[in-house]
């Protein structure tokens, strides 16, 4: 371990290489002293790692700006590199759309035009190629809006540079900034203002208007930059070591920087159909995602005092930090408690780590990351963070009827989780309330859920216990019993308990899935007829696998044909399904998995599970449990990852033939060439001269060809199976849709009327919502009291409709890339002129379809 | 046992070192299992091969009472799950401890070695690494007494060496141990906002801050040796249990229970270490 290497990359931390103390200019100094004296004999492997900290280590830009600065002083050479280096990095970000490289990267350049190292121009020269192809992107001639994304991206990164040298900017080039700041402003009234619909993490359901007067996120930041302008560009956020060195820095060389070049946006579809340009938005944020939403749970007191940019400033520390040091736990806590600010930032990164937690449609990681990560800051900072945390709970259980379906999902696994690595410990008194609401009210699903999933974590008892201080709770815990198998009690059927036994001892006696089928079709069947039989062989084969999931596993592998002969069709499988369910009543979990593995082992379609779901008796418990949507949303699932997997099984057998056939195509060039060479010398071919070798060579020629030919062939099978699979898939979005359609018609009238709810109207029941909306949220309230949400007035059918819809809101949009595709037929097939408004809206606001676009 | 003791403090502080270079550099995060096992059919690049693209993952340090639905419940968190193995001990075939996850995508499997390791299940703070794969025979424990051979490795050194390496005594261990009582819902106690502590140390010193808490204490939990009846076999385990060896598992359940009782942080603030000594040993 070379010291330099430490000294690079602990810079601005308290860590024992710098003595535990944070100085900017005497870790700058000790590192320059260091890394100069090693710049002769390791000036490659310095380049290399001080541009991999520069980039994974936002948050220290400045500190190594002002280090490379130094270094130019004393070798131009050297410094020369690093923007070579850098300059291919960004044009590489640029070409691969690397949103995160290419936002650090202008950051990085930024700093070093601060420190001397690049002229304000070459930067300028930067931003202004950036804006250009966003202005090009936005233009309805030349460009494609639906691209826009892409184009506020490029804006956001330009902007994002300027609490980092906007100043220095200002002050070097005030001219040249100020024609990018006129041209974003230009840029600014041409784009169309982008709407959080479908992504927002509250849904205002009666405030579809007010996109119209809210600012989007670039217009936001754009209004945070100005006030920093306005405020002579002073922000507390951003360290500005190069001052210290200001008199040393002057006398370096300004190096100019290469041009770079924005990608082209992919053309704009020929037919400008509302769906067409849809679809292409779709892609376009796919790739440019927004990179947060702000939450805001906290009343304004808690972060008021910050300048707005300061808060940006943040965020954006805290995003780096969770991205480029995800995995490796430590150094990410570590990190975001020791940001270099010179403020408290804990509601503000509560809030933030929230904002990732639930954005939509879908955060950088899975949510399990964040809750590591909220652990681990929990344990870092015990005497501050548990409460902020424990806050954000309230102000998010508030308001949990306003959450969007998904994210209450979410948070329901993160706190379980979350609870299960804390003993458990939670002030439930605070939530006995609940109790008092009707079994569909959100909070007291909420609470149901958090204690279904804690107990899965964990066991009954335990659960149980945590509970303690309230304990009329328990209402609300799952049945803590295990299988339901009808045959156990005397008082089951008495034939089907007998064949039962007979089945069991069966399988018991290792006889095969032949020999069962043969006692089912020859002996059980014809006397007992299809039900009796099917539900005897289901709960029996249920009950062997009941033990545990290996249990389950052996039994469908073993006897799964048995399964998959007494329910060859939909309507049997529907009927298996219900037998699981009945089978498995006091366990959501387990009920799940049985489905789950059988439909793996395909016994059930992906059809035959939606269609149980939508069965007349599980609709009622749309509202009450998380139960059914959580099999849906398995059934999806399972369905998108088998498509996933076959989409990159045939892109990697694609590469594997091309390879295969260049293999192919040498090996007889040089068979080719060795027979050619032989006829040259003999005037006639004979294998003479060298005969191993042309032996050698034809065996070599026969097993590539042979290769190519294999690889080709198993390219063709996989292919047969993904085109079945889209076909699956199809069928199954189709259904889906149908599905929730007619559920939703005669419901959705019977409570809505005819009424859209924009125009609901303040009479409307809709806005019984409202009332539980608390503007400013007043999160304060420590003492826990939240008598106010005691009043619950949304009647029961119409609490159906709005989880109904907010689920086909989140499924629409969880499955867009899937959906987008098949939307001209679904359009044709389900979404016709007679649907409920309602329903229309949940759907295009999943995929971010506007009506009036 | 002094010699050993030498190597890990030798080990503790050259691997910090590497470890935060690897932090840096190998974002993809190529992490090697910590443990070698012998009994890979192959050589050490093979063995470095398999663990880099097995799509299984070896968890530890689990409490015998976990049960697969348990694991599923938490393992499915960072992916679809194929399968589960449980680890079970070679004389009583009931679990001892470990357990294997198989998922059906690479991407999975590191997500669950990044983002599950080192948190907590069923109380303990279980260990989730990469695995060559799982083979017939593996869920057998290899251990002396019929257990896991980690966990002897880990048993014989574990607590005490922790805290002799890092200068804690009985007294520190204590505190710590009062500051894991209690987890501050209430009252936010914005007043003792901590200066960040810097990486080596984030968790272990936690100054003062832990004091003044309102709320739920609880003291003692009296639930570790609980049973539960989940299904028929559970009797039987209970007296298969103790059956075991007698020797070896009372020294394991005096451990289980001191690792609970007297300092549950133990593992929290040594998890990585343990990891970089392992990655160390490796070498």
């Amino acid at each position: 371990m070379s010291s330099w290497r430490t000294l690079i990359l602990r810079i601005g931390e308290k860590s024992p290489e710098y003595g535990g103390v944070i100085d900017f200019k005497d870790h700058i100094d000790a590192c320059f002293g260091v890394v100069r004296r090693e710049l002769d004999h390791s000036g490659d492997e310095i380049l290399t790692f001080l541009l991999q900290c520069s980039e994974q280590l936002p948050h220290k830009i400045p500190l190594y700006g002002t280090l490379i600065g130094l270094l130019n002083l004393e070798n131009e050479e050297f410094v020369k590199k690093i923007l070579e280096g850098t300059q291919k990095n960004l044009q590489d970000a640029l070409d691969t759309g690397d949103c995160n490289k290419i936002r650090v990267t202008m950051r990085f350049l930024t700093v070093l035009m601060c420190s001397k190292v690049i002229q304000p121009s070459s930067l300028v020269v930067i931003f202004e190629t950036l804006l250009s192809s966003a202005a090009t992107i936005v233009d309805d001639e030349k460009g494609n809006p639906s691209w826009q994304a892409r184009a506020d991206f490029f804006i956001t990164c330009i902007l994002s540079c300027l609490p980092w040298g906007g100043s220095e900017l200002v002050e070097q080039s005030p001219e040249e900034i100020e024609r990018v700041m006129v041209g974003i402003e230009a840029y600014l009234s041409i784009r169309r203002r982008v709407s959080d619909v479908g992504l927002s993490v509250f849904e205002d359901i009666n405030k579809v208007n007010k996109l119209h007067d809210e600012q989007d996120f670039v217009e936001d930041l754009w209004s945070r930059i100005q006030d920093l302008s306005k405020n002579s560009w002073k922000l507390e956020s951003v360290p500005r070591p190069h001052l210290l060195y200001e008199a040393q820095l002057v006398a370096g060389k300004s190096h100019d920087f290469g041009p770079i070049s924005c990608p082209e946006q992919p053309d704009a579809p020929l037919e400008l159909s509302r769906i067409n340009f849809g679809r292409q938005k779709h892609e376009a944020e796919l790739k440019y995602p927004q990179r947060i939403r702000r939450l805001n749970i906290f009343s304004a007191s808690k972060t008021e005092d910050l300048q707005p940019i300061d808060r940006f400033v943040v965020e954006e520390y805290l995003l780096d930090v969770l991205f480029y040091l995800n995995g490796c736990r430590k150094e990410c806590a570590a990190c975001m408690v020791g940001l270099p600010v010179p403020f408290r930032y804990e509601y503000l990164m509560a809030e933030t780590i929230f904002s990732q937690l639930l954005l939509l449609p879908q955060p950088p990681f899975k949510p399990i990351y964040y809750t590591l990560v909220i652990i681990d800051l929990c344990k870092s900072l015990p005497g501050a963070f548990p409460a902020v945390v424990a806050g954000a709970v309230r102000a998010l259980f508030d308001r949990i009827s306003e959450l969007d379906m998904e994210c209450r999902t979410r948070l329901i696994l993160w706190f379980s989780h979350h609870l299960s690595n804390f003993q458990f410990i939670w002030p439930w008194e605070e939530w006995a309330y609940v109790l008092e609401l009707p079994k569909w009210a959100p909070q007291r699903v909420f609470v149901q859920e958090v204690l279904d999933r804690e107990v899965r974590l964990s066991y009954w008892d335990k659960v149980k216990q945590s509970i303690e201080t309230t304990p009329a709770l328990e209402e609300l815990l799952p049945p803590k019993g295990g299988p339901d198998f009808i045959y156990s009690s005397e008082d089951g059927d008495k034939t089907e308990s007998t064949l039962s036994k007979e089945l069991n001892s069966m399988v018991k006696g290792r006889k095969t899935a032949r020999e069962v089928i043969i006692w089912l079709e020859e002996s059980v069947i014809p006397i007992n007829g299809l039900d009796a039989s099917l539900r005897v062989v289901v709960q029996t084969l249920l009950d062997i696998g009941s033990k545990s999931f290996t249990h389950l596993i052996t039994v469908l592998e073993r006897y799964g044909q048995v399964i998959a002969k007494i329910c060859p069709n939909e309507e049997t499988q529907i009927m298996l399904i219900s037998e699981v369910a009945s089978f498995w009543k006091n366990s959501a979990q387990s009920t799940a998995i049985t489905i789950d593995r059988m439909m793996g082992y395909r016994l059930i379609s992906n059809l035959a599970i939606v269609k149980w779901v939508f069965s007349p008796s599980n609709i009622d418990l749309f509202h009450t449990t998380d139960r059914l949507w959580e099999i849906l949303r398995n059934a999806l699932n399972k369905t998108y990852n088998r498509i996933s997997d076959l989409r990159k099984d045939i892109t990697h057998l694609k590469k594997s033939v091309l390879k295969a056939e260049q293999i192919a195509a040498v090996a007889k060039a040089e068979l080719d060439d060795a027979e050619s060479k032989l006829m040259l010398v003999d005037g006639e071919p004979v294998v003479g001269e060298n005969p191993v070798r042309m032996k050698r060579l034809k065996s070599h020629a026969e097993k590539t060809k042979e290769n190519e030919v294999s690889t080709r062939e198993s390219l063709e099978s996989k292919e047969a199976l993904f085109a079945r699979a889209i076909e699956e898939n199809e069928a199954l979005f189709l259904s889906l849709y149908k599905n929730f359609s007619t559920v939703l018609v005669e419901r959705l009238h019977e409570t809505f009327g005819e009424k859209n709810l924009d125009h609901a109207g303040g009479d409307s029941e809709a806005m019984a919502v409202d009332e539980e909306e608390t503007p400013a949220m007043e999160t304060d309230k420590e003492n826990g009291n939240s008598e106010r949400n005691a009043g619950y007035i949304i009647g029961e059918k119409q609490q159906w409709c709005l989880s109904t819809l907010g689920y086909v809101k989140a499924f629409s949009r969880q499955y867009a890339s899937e959906i987008w595709p098949l939307m001209d037929k679904i359009e044709e097939e389900v979404i016709t002129e007679s649907v409920h408004p309602l329903f229309r809206r949940a759907v295009y606001s999943g995929l971010r379809l506007h009506a009036d676009q | 046992m002094q010699r050993l003791l030498t190597f890990q403090l030798y080990i503790l502080l050259y691997t910090r070192c590497f470890f935060i270079i690897c932090v840096l550099l190998c974002q993809d995060l190529n992490k090697i299992s910590a443990y070698r096992d012998r009994r890979f059919p192959g050589t050490q690049e093979e063995y470095e091969h398999a663990l880099q693209t097995s799509i299984t993952v070896y968890i530890g340090n689990m409490s015998f009472y976990t049960t697969e639905e348990q694991l599923y419940e938490l393992f499915s968190r960072a992916g679809e799950i194929k399968k589960i193995v449980m680890g079970l001990d070679k004389n009583t075939k009931t679990p001892c401890g470990f357990c294997f996850v198989m998922y059906y995508s690479r991407e999975d499997t590191e997500d669950a070695v990044k983002f599950i390791s080192g948190t907590i299940l069923d109380d303990r703070p279980i260990r989730v690494d990469f695995d060559w794969g799982f083979q017939d025979g593996r869920q057998w424990g290899r251990g002396r007494s019929g257990g896991q051979v980690r966990d002897e490795y880990r048993t014989d050194y574990d607590p005490d060496i922790l805290y002799q390496r890092c200068g804690y005594g009985k007294l520190v261990q204590k505190e710590l141990e009062e500051q894991r009582q209690v987890v501050d819902y209430g009252v936010g106690s914005l007043g003792s906002f901590q200066p960040p502590h810097m990486a080596q140390n984030h968790g272990r010193h936690s100054g003062g801050g832990g004091h003044g808490y309102g709320g739920s204490h609880r003291h003692g939990r009296g639930d570790y040796h609980r049973k539960r009846y989940r299904d028929g076999d559970d009797d039987h385990r209970g007296s298969d249990i103790s059956k075991r060896n007698s020797e070896h598992e009372s020294r394991r359940n005096s451990d289980h229970d001191s690792r609970q009782e007297k300092n549950p942080r133990f593992r929290e603030s040594g998890d990585s270490d343990d990891e970089e000594d392992d990655r160390k040993r490796q070498k």
